[in-house]
């Protein structure tokens, strides 16, 4: 199928697309978007998160046909030019990358979440994040990322 | 000197990973490429009969799928590569989830879906899975590496043991385990001629080209490995894996380059794990609790072709002052993957000392900490180095000061919270790390910038930061002024990242060639009669924030920039410093809270502290303190590969059922550093450090159950069974 899809407020077009395959291999593969990391493809860590339509989804689980004449969002989306989102400069400042291969997942879930929660509780925050596995940080700094965001907004 | 050395500098590449700009190696654009999937074994031991590629062909977009047929006979590689064959040279199957097929198409689904249809008929042999029904007695094997022989004696152990007024005899265990690092294993390879470049997830790109190199029977100039960002390893990127190299060899029969991403299943007897573990621990002591035998003999699995072992002994010899030690690392062959590395594989066999200490100290009726500190060696008997564990009473007095030790009542089962059991347990943290040469190349150019290349790599754990920090303070510029480039054999040859080696290995040639550079720069200035320092000698100019100034009249200055503009050509340093092994030091404190109706664990506090020499950056050190401690949480409470005993399949190759540390699992934890820089290495102090910290967290936690509870339990993982 011919797949039309708006990515980052930008109207995209893959040809050829199997509609079966998954929105993150049309993300990664197609449209040369490779921030939304593949990492389980069966929606058990996280790293895929992208905004459908302004939920977030595991762009894994999602089949490309399921995006057609949506819009989409990524990690690639979420800075204004130069100034990054206030989520990722805390990020950057708290200390919550590490190998950063989790991290575009988390950075939109905890976007998501101030989004809806500007002044989310802790456990609110474990709450929402606890379908993203990183397994280098231990976590702590990345609350204290979420925190400071929700602060500074 | 030192403006940026030891702060908790933000890390350079943070920008580049929060708004995915970080190029990891599946995210490269490579044009015609091809993607594929391996086909792996369904039988754990036999023979392929017959494998029938038909439907898989006839797949849309499909373009081949190979065989043992097809594949040339490749050149067994030595370590590190961890394995006696390569896989699909032959019919003979040596592992359930060994690579049999390899199939390639226009996209990945295509691939994905056509391997499922690829036919193999199989003559299988009954498989041995477990350690515990392994037919055969277990067997000493040979070491692999000089530095870690599977058996060290000191002293008359057995005689000492015998003679001892008190003597504990007691075995732990603890299962299989996987890195799971959130990024899989990826390569692609692209073959231009008779040359070969590999976007690899590797934490050695000199190892991995080694290998390939020795394999094809190429130049190691014409193999070109390229690794500039890593998702995490943890030791499944540390040796080269047959994946690896099946997609080199993949790629030139295609004439195509072939991309290959594991999937998380494949992930599982792709590239080593920790293999099940048995270590049988007996100690003798003086009633006074002075150690004076150490006898430890562990069982791990090994297969029938490889005689391997990884979890290293290494803190019964090395960590407590004991005059009579014997301990050995056996082997049985089981028919499962060779094991390997998995983050600080010296954990497997230090959960049983210092579990044994523990139990020890109820046993003679002393404080743990105060049991330890009467054991202390002074020296690091290896080597000599008087500064192996100076700090280390410092330490369990920094860390029990934070935690608050004192107030603990040592008798189990006696503290509760509502209907909660806590209890207070502790250990030692201690792990080795290597030094490997490492050669680095700066250069500041005509814009008087800096650019620092080697061909280490980044983990994860902060490489590109430090060692931009360590070279700009040494240049006098600000962190923004110095690039540094890493991950690429185009780049002179530098540490695995791998043995807590990166800051030994490197920071101390970074150092070296930055002051070389810019001891010229201040030479090209001083003889200059253009430059306002003409005549300055060169001893008395300071650099600092890229300028070059007169001591004592700061009025007089120049700048990099300036210097080698008029210059008009980029000065080039290179270096290698060697450095030495060593170990770094911790004391961990945690308190658990047990549920006795549930039988589940939390742990609710950890307090720790470190002595790793000089601290280079405290954020980024404190990153690997909570990384380890959240490791050591999930190796003592949840991590578990199950294998099926009948079939030596893996039963939960997934994320979902191999459960790791989620957010709710951790608790915040309180890191302090002694922050003594250790004359003994040439690393500006610094020590190798992120496989210390979890080493006792398994132990300590274990330890602190037991106060909660009086129950002495000792096979990891902890889990409900059995503390209901
Ligand atoms: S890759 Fe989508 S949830 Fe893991
Ligand atoms: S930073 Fe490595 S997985 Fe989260």
């Amino acid at each position: 199928m011919r797949l039309n899809v708006t990515v980052n407020g930008r109207p995209r077009q893959a040809d050829d697309v199997w509609p079966g395959e998954s929105l993150l291999y049309v993300l990664r593969e197609r449209l040369g978007l490779p921030g939304s990391k593949n990492a389980c493809e069966q929606g058990e860590c996280g790293s895929c998160t992208v905004y459908l339509d302004d939920v977030p989804v595991c762009s894994c689980l999602v089949a490309a046909g399921q995006a057609e004449g949506r819009q989409v969002r990524t990690v690639e989306g979420l800075a204004e030019g130069d100034r990054l989102d206030p989520v990722q400069q805390s990020f950057v400042d708290a200390g919550a990358v590490q190998c950063g291969f989790c991290t575009p997942g988390l950075v939109v879930a905890a976007h998501d979440l101030l989004r809806r929660t500007p002044r989310p509780s802790d456990e609110e925050i474990r709450e929402a994040l606890a379908g993203n596995l990183c397994r280098c940080t231990g976590y702590e700094k990345i609350l204290d990322a979420v925190r400071t965001a929700a602060d500074a907004s | 000197m030192t403006r940026l050395v030891g702060r908790g500098v933000p890390r350079v590449d943070g920008r580049a990973k929060v708004t995915g700009a970080a190029r990891y190696a599946a995210d490269n654009e490579i044009a015609g490429v091809l993607h594929g999937f391996l086909v792996m074994s369904t039988i754990a031991r036999g023979e392929v009969r017959e494998i029938d590629p038909s439907a898989a062909l006839a797949h849309p977009g499909v373009v081949a799928v190979y065989t043992h047929a097809d594949m040339r006979t490749l050149t067994v590689p030595g370590f590190p590569y961890n394995r006696t064959f390569i896989p699909m040279q032959d019919t003979r199957v040596h592992y359930s989830g060994q690579p049999v097929a390899y199939v390639v198409a226009e996209t990945l689904e295509q691939a994905q879906e056509a391997a499922n249809l690829v036919r193999v008929r199989y003559r299988a042999e009954p498989p041995v899975a477990r350690l515990a029904d392994a037919p055969d007695e277990p067997f000493l094997p040979e070491g692999f590496r000089a530095d870690q022989p599977t058996e060290t004696v000191r002293g008359d152990a057995a005689t000492a043991l015998e003679q001892a007024e008190v003597r504990l005899e007691r075995t732990y265990g603890s299962p299989m385990q996987h890195h799971n690092p959130i990024e899989p294993h990826t390569t692609t390879a692209v073959w231009d001629g008779e040359t070969v470049t590999l976007h690899e997830s590797t934490q050695g790109v000199v190892f991995t080209r080694n290998v390939v190199s020795a394999v094809f029977g190429l130049p190691p100039a014409d193999v070109r490995v390229v690794s500039q960002y890593l998702g995490g390893g943890f030791g499944a990127k540390g040796p080269v894996y047959p994946h690896t190299l099946l997609t080199v060899e993949v790629a030139r029969l295609a004439r195509r380059p072939v991309k290959l991403v594991l999937s998380r299943a494949q992930m599982y007897t792709s590239n080593g794990h920790r293999s099940e573990f048995r270590n049988h621990v007996r100690l003798g002591a003086t009633r006074r609790g002075t150690l004076t035998a150490v006898i430890g003999t562990s069982t791990a699995q090994v297969t029938r072709t490889d005689e391997r072992t990884f979890n290293t002994n290494d803190s019964a010899v090395n960590l407590y002052a004991c005059p009579n030690i014997h301990v050995r690392q056996l082997g049985v062959r089981l028919d499962l993957p060779t094991s390997g590395y998995m983050r600080s594989p010296e954990t497997t066999a230090h959960f049983g000392l210092e579990t044994a200490m523990d139990e020890l100290s109820y046993e003679i009726g002393i404080d743990p900490v105060q049991l330890r500190m009467r054991n202390l060696r002074p020296t690091d008997p290896q080597n000599g180095r008087h500064t192996a564990s100076r700090h280390l009473p410092a330490c369990y007095r920094m860390a029990a000061n934070a935690f608050g030790w004192k107030w603990r009542n040592p008798l189990p089962g006696t503290t509760r919270d509502g209907d909660e059991y806590i209890g207070w347990g502790m250990a030692t943290e201690t792990h080795s790390h290597n030094a490997i040469r490492s050669t680095v190349a700066l250069t500041i150019g005509l814009d008087g910038r800096a650019t620092l290349r080697t061909a280490t790599q980044d983990i994860g754990t902060g490489t590109y930061t430090v060692l931009t920090q360590v070279a700009a303070d040494e240049l006098g510029m600000p962190l923004g002024q110095v690039t540094t480039l890493l991950g690429d054999t185009a780049f002179p040859d530098a540490s695995l990242s791998a043995g807590s080696s990166t800051v030994p290995s490197v920071v101390g040639p970074v150092a070296d060639a930055a002051q070389g550079a810019r001891d010229r720069v201040i030479a090209l200035a001083t003889t200059d009669p253009r430059s306002p320092l003409h005549g300055v000698p060169a001893e008395d100019v300071d650099t600092e924030g890229g300028r070059l100034f007169a001591r004592g009249d700061r009025h007089r200055s120049d700048s990099y920039r300036d210097v080698l503009t008029r210059h008009g050509r980029p000065v080039e340093t290179r270096s290698h410093v060697e450095n030495t092994r060593g170990h770094s030091f911790g004391a961990v404190f945690v308190e658990v809270r047990v549920q006795p109706r549930l039988g589940t664990v939390r742990v609710s506090r950890v307090a720790a502290a470190y002595d790793l020499g000089r601290v280079l950056n405290h954020r980024t050190a404190r990153g690997q303190v909570i990384g380890g401690v959240t490791w050591g949480i999930g190796f003592a409470l949840m991590e578990h590969t199950a294998v099926d005993p009948n079939t030596a399949r893996v039963v939960n190759p997934n994320l979902s059922t191999y459960l790791v540390p989620v957010s709710a699992d951790t608790p915040s934890v309180d890191v302090a550093f002694v922050d003594q820089p250790d004359s003994g290495s040439n690393a500006l102090g610094a020590r190798g450090f992120g496989e210390t910290p979890g080493t006792g967290v398994p132990a300590a936690i274990g330890n602190a159950i037991y106060h909660a509870t009086g129950r002495r339990i000792r096979d990891v993982p902890f889990t409900q069974d059995k503390l209901l």
